[in-house]
This record gives structure tokens, sequence and C-alpha cells, in this order.
């Protein structure tokens, strides 16, 4: 017994030290979970007169803006940090948070990661918990629910006082972080969609690569060819509700309407016509199947890809995957990429998505603090040096020029494409509403894709399907 | 069975002795299952009402508690009226339980009576049979069974002696339960060990007292194991019918509830709902009647259980 | 003679002395027939064994491989070139904690969560099936419906009580909730507990033993068997569950082996796939001895029980 405690209280203490910041509103929530217990007891009970014991409708989610305290002297601070990824990622960044530690030696760092869908699981339940950590990696997908309940915090007035210092990064860049005007999070690395090709197959199959403006009349063309000359699946990866939002971004149109109440293009031909292209190649077994796309690639990780195992001669992703694509293939392959293919007539399908983001969130007690560190790894050359662009190309301009000499193969093919391709981008649009998460989970990916794709419906009822769940689900964001 | 009536006639003799030694035993019970009623009191009641009041709420698990809205039974209207998902949910999973539960306990049973032979290496044998189990839910796991069971893999590889062409058993809306379920019946390892050390309790003089008096093997598994196994039969059967209505991990690992939701199962619609698309209230009211369905076919059993299940102490009060 | 022979190859203590030295009397008919015997349920037993076994064959050989060959040859059981880097790569961790960290932490979570477990799951057992009390019949049914609610709806309210108490980021929220036993391990004690004749209780109660002393002297050594498959599973559970060190342990220095393992794996980004098969081999090491040594008390059981008769 003697044995137990020692070891229970080893472990306290490097716990003890940062109980105090682990549970900021910590009288409040005491209260307010009292509070909904007796409602609950009661409310078994008296289900009846219960509309009244609920509490008072809440105000709306209005976050107190940071505001940028006046410089003072190094005061001890204390700020945690959350982010999902793999050991490469969690490696690198440990690293910089130890970096920063040392340059400021008033500042403690306490950092948590984990799997993605781990992360997600783990900070949702924080938010519930009112303990979030005061910076946390966030997605484009969510962004604009966690802004909407107010849990990340605008981080204009940071910006604007040069705490967060953005001189050196292009707007383009910073975007996809401002939801309603307001900058929320802060992009760590450019992305965008691509088609990476091995060269090798195109050979082959006496293919020359696409060229940038390809169309995806083109890539049925090619890929046909590569199931007959190569014997090889011309592509992969191209059933995605990415794509589907790409295929109206090239005709000017998007998924979601701006204000995020209701589907946002009016013709379904595009995508009707886009389904019926899938199931060509699916007949023609240019591209995996459904089934063997779900059993084995979709959503599964990049190494598992087929043109990462040798089976496609290509693959659509985000340009930052390029590099697991390549160290999976090996070394002898070469991969080119190319921009995802447009509808014919229509303009460039590509645009810049940050990868992920840090957001400073509503519990912090430190915003500045935490923006300091954002800045930190947005602008400083050391610490990118150790991040190496794993998130994504840097957004900061000098950071990005300052590595490019020290990049690898697939890297470099990664920055040169993201250059390439930012000079015909569509502007980005704003991020998803709320609700989509639900839409792409539960209706586009089991109901209009796996549905088409196993002949169950034909591809103008799934999209007329799509429509009405779309606006079905977007409605509820009127409110 | 061999039914003593007791307690019955006891209980006739009521007696001021007896009376103490009533009062008494009430101290000595509570103070033995003391420990898990504080537990229950402290750490699992709470949550568990808590719960059951967001199912009549709008409660979004992003939001703190105070923004939970009272809807009445609209969670519950949903979930029987406009969500067609919730039906699908319902079947796969009933599907999944009718036939992997009955079809793992069997085995379960089987291997253990097996393995429960004076034999050398049986440690061994059972070491290799509790293996699948132990490597349960891991990232690992998935990843083969998807290789297993994928295109190339090794169950084609095996039917194309028999001249079955090849499919993507996990991918195929028609198959990909049925994977899952292969899946359960595999890792029967703990309900095999149950059984196993359920078997070692029956003493074995009744075995030999049966040899003696001629009976086979088929009358000595009739006669004297089934009943005398048959609390732990009763265990298995019930802990597995409520572990299969929750089956969570291996659909959210491996297949993500696709192909066309078919293998979507309850907990993990429960799960997609509660932490993907923050609408914890629906999770809730989903919960609880999940809840609900469980404890109607938990009590069935309960119910039957007296006709079939043998106890060396007979049932009391 | 050929099938003898294999019979004994195929046995797993093929090389045990023992064994040896009794294989070759084939004197009688009997022993004949019971050899042929033996061979067709080894025969049977084994091949059986194999299909269990494969995905630990196909774990261990593909945490072997070099990591650009794992999936262009993920079916291939034999590696074409054997390396320990991935073991290596594992080990190392994330950032400057290493899973010798993750292993200790996991160690004293799960073996501190298993003896609290079994124990009070034992105690609290006894109490529902063998003594008469006022409510037993409520309480029991209560437990019961414990393990119906599933998990997902009670994590949230869960977490804000711990966080309430300030327990988050200690052993308190993994390893309080194991005091009161656990319901499956208390239910399946309960099963095993009923089976031991009341007439023993009574015997122990006439020499002067009171419900304390029953328990502790007569109950806990009959019901061996079922401690002893409660000390696995419960060692197994508690190892792999990742869930709740997930939710209630912060900082990376208290993370357990299963929730480091789930920390390698980015769905949309580099993974280091021979460093998971790698740590994932290992993670089993603990459970499989843990199972190795205490399933020997399984058999022992036998000779325990048999004494009452």
């Amino acid at each position: 017994m003697l044995l137990d405690f020692c070891i229970l209280s080893d472990l306290n203490i490097p716990i003890s030290k940062r109980k105090k910041m682990s549970i900021p509103n910590k009288k409040l929530s005491r209260r307010k979970f009292l509070q909904a217990a007796a409602i609950a007891g009661g409310g078994a009970v008296l289900t009846a007169c219960a509309p009244a014991a609920t509490p008072a409708p809440a105000a709306p989610a209005k976050p107190a803006e940071a505001k940028p305290a006046a410089p003072a002297v190094a005061k001890a601070v204390e700020l945690r940090i959350a982010w999902w990824g793999g050991q490469d990622r969690h490696d690198r960044t440990i690293k910089v948070i130890d970096m920063y530690m040392k340059k400021n030696p008033n500042v403690k760092i306490a950092y948590e990661f984990a799997g993605f869908a781990d992360h997600l699981t783990k900070m949702t339940t924080q938010a519930a918990g009112n303990s979030l950590p005061d910076i946390m990696q966030q997605d484009y997908a969510w962004i604009a629910e966690w802004a909407g309940r107010g849990l990340i915090i605008p981080l204009d007035n940071l910006a604007t006082s040069g705490v967060l210092n953005f001189k050196d990064v292009s707007e383009d860049f910073l975007k996809g972080g401002r939801i309603g005007g307001k900058l929320v999070a802060v992009n760590l690395g450019a992305n965008s969609q691509c088609f990476s090709c091995d060269v090798d197959d195109f050979k082959k199959a006496g293919l020359e690569l696409p060229k940038d403006n390809w169309t995806w009349e083109d890539f049925e063309k090619t890929a046909m060819t590569m199931r007959e000359k190569a014997g090889k699946w011309g592509g992969s990866g191209i059933s995605g509700e990415q794509i589907w939002k790409s295929l109206y971004l090239s005709l000017g149109e998007w998924a979601y309407a701006d204000n995020g109440y209701e589907i946002g293009y009016k013709d379904d031909t595009p995508f009707v016509n886009h389904l019926k292209m899938l199931l060509r190649l699916q007949k023609a077994n240019a591209i995996p199947n459904r089934a063997e796309d779900l059993a084995t690639f979709d959503g599964k990780s990049v190494e598992q890809q087929p043109l990462a195992i040798g089976k496609a001669a290509s693959d659509s992703h985000w340009s930052n995957q390029v590099v697991a694509v390549q160290k999976a293939a090996g070394d002898t392959r070469t991969i080119k990429m190319v921009p995802l293919p447009r509808p014919t007539g229509g303009k460039s399908s590509n645009y810049i998505k940050p990868s992920q983001f840090f957001s400073v969130t509503r519990d912090s007690k430190a915003p500045e603090e935490a923006a300091k560190f954002i800045d930190y790894f947005t602008n400083d050359i050391e610490a990118n040096d150790v991040l190496f662009a794993e998130r994504g190309v840097p957004i900061a301009n000098k950071v990005r020029e300052a590595m490019t000499p020290k990049l690898g193969k697939a890297q470099k093919e990664m920055f040169d494409y993201v250059a390439r391709v930012s000079k015909d981008v569509q502007p980005i649009r704003p991020a998803d509403p709320a609700g989509t998460a639900d839409l792409v989970k539960n209706v586009y990916n089991p109901q209009v894709i796996d549905a088409v794709m196993f002949e169950k419906i034909k591809p103008e009822d799934a999209a007329a399907l799509l429509r009405k769940e779309t606006n079905a689900l977007l409605a509820k964001n009127k409110k | 069975m061999a039914v003593i009536p007791a307690k019955t006639a006891s209980a006739k003799l009521a007696a001021p002795a007896q009376k103490r030694n009533f009062r008494q035993s009430n101290l000595i019970g509570y103070i033995f299952i003391a420990p898990w009623l504080l537990a229950f009191f402290a750490f699992t009641l709470m949550p568990m009402l808590a719960s059951l009041y967001f199912s009549f709420t709008d409660y979004s698990s992003l939001d703190s508690l105070d923004k939970a809205r009272w809807v009445g039974l609209q969670n519950f209207e949903r979930m029987f009226t406009t969500d067609t998902k919730y039906i699908k949910a319902v079947s796969a999973t009933f599907f999944y339980v009718i036939f992997a539960i009955p079809l793992r306990l069997i085995f379960a049973l089987g291997l253990a009576m097996l393995l429960n032979t004076g034999r050398k290496g049986m440690g061994l044998y059972r070491a290799a049979f509790y293996a699948p189990s132990i490597v349960g839910g891991s990232i690992a796991v998935a990843v083969m069974w998807r290789q297993v069971f994928g295109t190339e893999g090794l169950v084609n590889g095996f039917l194309a002696f028999f001249g079955v062409p090849a499919r993507t058993w996990l991918g195929n809306p028609d198959t990909a339960i049925w994977t899952l379920i292969v899946l359960a019946v595999w890792q029967f390892g703990s309900p095999m060990l149950i059984f196993l050390a359920g078997l070692k309790q029956i003493p074995t003089e009744f075995y030999e007292a049966a040899s003696i008096d001629g009976a086979s093997g088929i009358r000595k598994f009739i006669s004297i194991t089934l009943p005398l196994l048959s609390p732990v039969i009763f265990f298995n059967l019930i802990m597995q019918m409520i572990s299969g209505l929750m089956v969570f991990t291996q659909a959210f690992i491996i297949t993500g509830g696709a192909p066309l939701d078919t293998t979507l199962f309850y907990a993990l619609y429960i799960y997609r709902r509660a932490f993907e698309n923050f609408q914890m209230g629906y999770a809730s009211a989903m919960a609880w009647v999940l809840l609900l369905i469980i404890a109607f076919f938990a009590a069935i059993v309960f119910r039957s259980s007296s006709q079939w299940v043998y106890y060396e102490t007979k049932e009391e009060g | 003679m050929k099938a003898q022979i294999s019979s004994f190859i195929l046995h797993p203590l093929f090389f045990t002395p023992k064994i040896m030295s009794l294989s070759f009397d084939l004197s009688t008919p009997k022993q004949k027939q019971e050899l042929v015997k033996s061979f067709f349920y080894h025969l049977f037993v084994g091949g059986f064994c194999l299909v269990m076994v494969y995905p630990l064959l196909w774990l261990f050989s593909s945490s072997l491989k070099p990591t650009d060959e794992i999936w262009r040859t993920v079916m291939q059981l034999i590696p074409s070139s054997i390396t320990f880097d991935n073991y290596v790569n594992g080990w190392a961790g994330f950032g400057n904690i290493s899973f010798t960290t993750f292993y200790q932490n996991s160690l004293i979570y799960t073996v501190l969560a298993t003896l609290i477990t079994v124990f009070f799951s034992g105690m609290v057992a006894y109490g529902f099936s063998r003594v008469n009390f006022i409510g037993r019949k409520f309480w029991f049914a209560c437990m019961i419906t414990t393990l119906m609610l599933p998990v997902q709806v009670v994590i949230i309210p869960q977490y804000i009580m711990f966080s309430n108490l300030k327990w988050l980021n200690t052993l308190y929220p993994l390893l309080l909730p194991r005091f009161g036993g656990q319901a499956f391990f208390i239910f399946m004690i309960m099963q095993f507990v009923r089976g031991i004749p009341k007439e023993l209780d009574e015997a122990a109660e006439i020499d002067g033993c009171g419900k304390v002393g029953i328990f502790f002297r007569i109950i806990l050594p009959l019901i061996q068997p079922a401690l002893v498959t409660c000390a696995i599973f419960s060692f197994y559970w508690t190892w792999e569950d990742f869930l709740t060190p997930l939710i209630y342990l912060n900082s990376p220095k208290l993370y357990t082996v299963s929730l480091a393992l789930r920390s390698f794996a980015d769905p949309s980004a580099n993974t280091d796939w021979g460093a998971i098969f790698a740590m994932s081999a290992l993670s089993l090491v603990p459970v499989f001895i843990i199972f190795i040594f205490f399933q020997r008390y399984l058999v022992q059981g036998i000779s325990t029980t048999g004494l009452k008769g």
C-alpha cells in the first residue's frame, strides 16, 4: 500500500502545478452542474412541469474579444496546447514548444496530443467542461461551428496590435481562418487539392502528363487508357465531398450558399455528369470499385492509397499528403503533381485551403501569450526549420524562402505545386456551415455516393436527394 | 432439480431471534455491497441522470450545460418518425446480435469443453484461442481484418480452392456485416475463459459416478455439464447479449458504418451524433431507448432463468 | 508410426524430456488407441490454433518489415528482409517521452485497477449472492442497469463531475470508481458463488464462523477460477482501455500504452505504420504474460473444488 501511495503521488507531481489552469471557471461550472443535476432529478419525475424548470435561454454566444493587455514585466504564464497528428508531427511540435520555452523562460507550455478522432472526442469533452486548452488545433470543417458557439475567440485586435504579425503573409492564406469577417483561426500550412501522378506509369501507357487545365473528360480518357495499356487504375479518391465542392467552385458556385442556409448551386447536371462518369469508370475497372474503395482505401491512411502501393497511376489528395505518398511509394518512383481536373468550360477548380489552424479558445486566461506562441509558430525561421512544412506550405513569405533550399524531393514538388497553382485559383469560400459534418457522414457518403455506386439509385435521383437533404439540414442555421 | 423449500419453512417460524438475525444480516449485506453502493452514488448515478435529462433537451456537446433547452419528447419523435437512419441502425444491430452472439457462445462452449482435458499443452492452446480476443480493438486488427477480407485477401484465396469467385467482402453491402459477425465469433476468448472457469468448478466425482453407471458422453453433457454450468451459461448469455446490442469498436475502427449504412450499429450511431455531429441531446435519447430495449430482453432472459438455471443455493426473498 | 511421430511434432511440449520418455511406449492396444485419439485431438485443436494465432503472426511479421514494404506486401507473412528499426523508432515515442514512460504508467494503472477491481468485485458479489438483506434485488437490478447505458452519453457529465472535483490529470478518475468493483465481474462472481453448496456456509457457521469469516475462508478460496478469470479480463480491459485515459489524462507524461498507440496514426498525413505494428505487437506481451501466468490457476481450481465432496 505504501508503494501504491508513492506511485500515485509521483504521478501527481507534474499535475498539481497545473491543476489551477486546467479548470478555469470552477465555481461557475460547479453551480451550473448542480443546477443541471437538480433539473435532471426534477425533470425525471415531473416531466409535465419540466419546461418551467429549464434554465433561461442563454444569451447568444458573444465571446469577449481578446484585448491586447498593456505590456507588463515578464510574468509567469502557463499555457496549454492541443493538436492531433502522427508521430512525426508530435516530435516536431514538441521540439518547437521546448525551443519557445527556452526563449521565453516565463512561459510554461503544457501540451497534449492525440490521433485525429481522439482529438475531436477530447476537445468536445473539454468544451462541455469549460476546460479547453489555450491553443487548439482546428480543422476547416469545424471552425464555423466552433466559432459560432463562441468556443474560439477572434484574434483581430491581436493582429492589429502586432502581437500576431501577418505583415509577411498574403491575405489568400489567412482568409480561410475568417468567420463572418473575424479572424478566429490561424492557418498552419497552405494546401490545395491535387492529382499526384506516377511519371513512369504515364510513360508506360504512352500518355503525357496532364496539363494544368485538364478537364474531367481528359481524366476519363486517361484513366481508360491507363487500364488498357498499363493495367492499372487511372486514379482514385474522386468521389469524396471535396470533389463535389470543387466541381461547383470551378463553375463559379459552391456546394453551400455563402449565408450557410441552403445549397449553393442551381443546376444538378454537373454533379450528375460526374456521378455518371464515376459509374462508367467503375464499370471499366479504371478506378477502384466502390466496395474496394470502402474496404481498403477510403478514409484510410495516405500510405495505403492505390498510388502509394502501385495499383493506380494517379491519386487525388491534398498537396501536403504527397510527402507521405512519396515516402510510402519508395525513392525509385517519381511523382508529379497536377491540379484537379475541371468540368469542360469551367475555370480552375482549385483553391488554397488551410491544412489546419491554431485557434485560441474561450477558456484561455492569457490569449495574448497564446497568440505570441502562434506568431512564433508562423514567423520564426528556426521553428519552421524544425516543423519543416509537415503541416503544409508555411504561410509567411520569408519562412518559405528560407526553407526552399533545404527541401527534399517530395517537399520541393509540393512547394512548387502550391506556388504554381496559386496563380490560377478560385477564392476560398466561407468555411463549411454548421451541420455539414452531419451531411457528409450521414447523407453524402452513404446515401449519395454508396447508393449510386452500388446502383441502388439513379445519379439524377441521388443529386436531387442531396439537394433536398442539404437544404433541410442547413435551414436549421437560419433559426 | 433439487428445490429445497427451506426458506418458506423457516419463514413460518418467525421468532424474535430470527428477527434479530434478519436485522443483522441486513447490516452485513449492506456492509458487503457498500463499496459498490458508494461508487454508484458517487460516480455513476449523477452522469446517468444527467444523460437522462439531456435526452429531453437539445443539448449540444460543444456547449456548457446551461445552454441545454428543454424540448420535451422531440428527440424521441425524431427517432421514430423522421430519422430513417435510426431504423437502419436498429435493424443492423439486431441482425448482428442474432447471428454473432449464439455462434460465439457455441464456439466458446465447444472449445472450452475441448480444452478442459488433462492433456498436456492446454496452457498454450488456451493462449492461442484467447489470442484473437486480446488483439481486440486495436488499429492493427482493423488493418489486418480489412486485408484478410480484401479483394486479394486470405479469404478469397481460400475460397478460390472451391471455385468461389473473389469479391470484396468488407466493402460490399451484402457481406460487410458478415465480416464483422465472423470477427465477433473469432474473438470468442472471453466467454470461453468464463466457461472454462465454470467447468473447473464442476466436481469430477459427478462424472466418475456417471461413468460407473455407464453414462455416455452426451448423457453426461446433458445431465451433468449443462445443469451445473447453467449459472455460467446464463451469465454469458446475458452479458454477451448486452455487449452485443452495444457493439461499437469493431464497426468504428473497421467499417465506420459503411457501406450504405449496413454496419451502422446503434452505439456507433450514438457516437456519431454525440461527438461528430455534436447532438448530445439526441444521442442521449437514443441511448436511453437502447437501455430500455436491452432491459426488455434482459428481463425476459432473467425471467426464464428460473426454468433452466440451476443454483446450488436457492434464491431467497 | 508416421502418424504417431507427427503427433508428437505437433505437440507443443514435444521437447520436454518427460513426454519423450513416455511417448514410445506402445505396448498395449489400448495405449495405441489412446495415442491415435491424442493425435487427432492435437491435429484438430492445433490446426484450429493456427487460424486463431494468424493475426499475431501477421502483426509480428509486419512489424519486422521495412516501412516502404509494409503496404506493398501486406498479405505476405514472411518478410523479404528483416529489420528492427520499427521497434527502435516506435519505442522512441513522441518528443522526449518514450514507451518506457508509457509502459510504467500502464503497468501502474492496470495493476492497481485490477487488484482493486477483483477484490471489491468479489466482496460485493458475496454480499449479493450469500447475504439476505432488504433491497437486494433492487440494488442488483440497478447494478445491471448501469451496464446497459452506452458509455458515449455519460462521458461528458462524468468529465464535468471529475473536472469539478479537480481530479483531471490524476489517477483518481481512473481508479476510484474501481473501488466499487465492476458490475460485469460482480455478476460473474455471483454466478460462481451460487454454484457453491450452501451446506458449506452452514457447516462453517456451526463452527462459529461469521459471514466475514465465511467469505475469506470458504468462498474466496472456492471461487479462485472465477477470480483468476476476472483478473485476466480486468488486466486486459484496463490495459487496452484508451478512452478513460484519453479523457482524464492531459499530460503526455501520463499517457498509457494504449493511448500512445493511438497517437501514432493520422489518416491525413505521414504515419509510421512499421512503428505502429511494432508497438502494437509489444503491447500484447504483458497481456500474454498475465494470461499464461494466471491461467495455470484455472487448473488448480479443480483440486480445491474437489475437496468439497
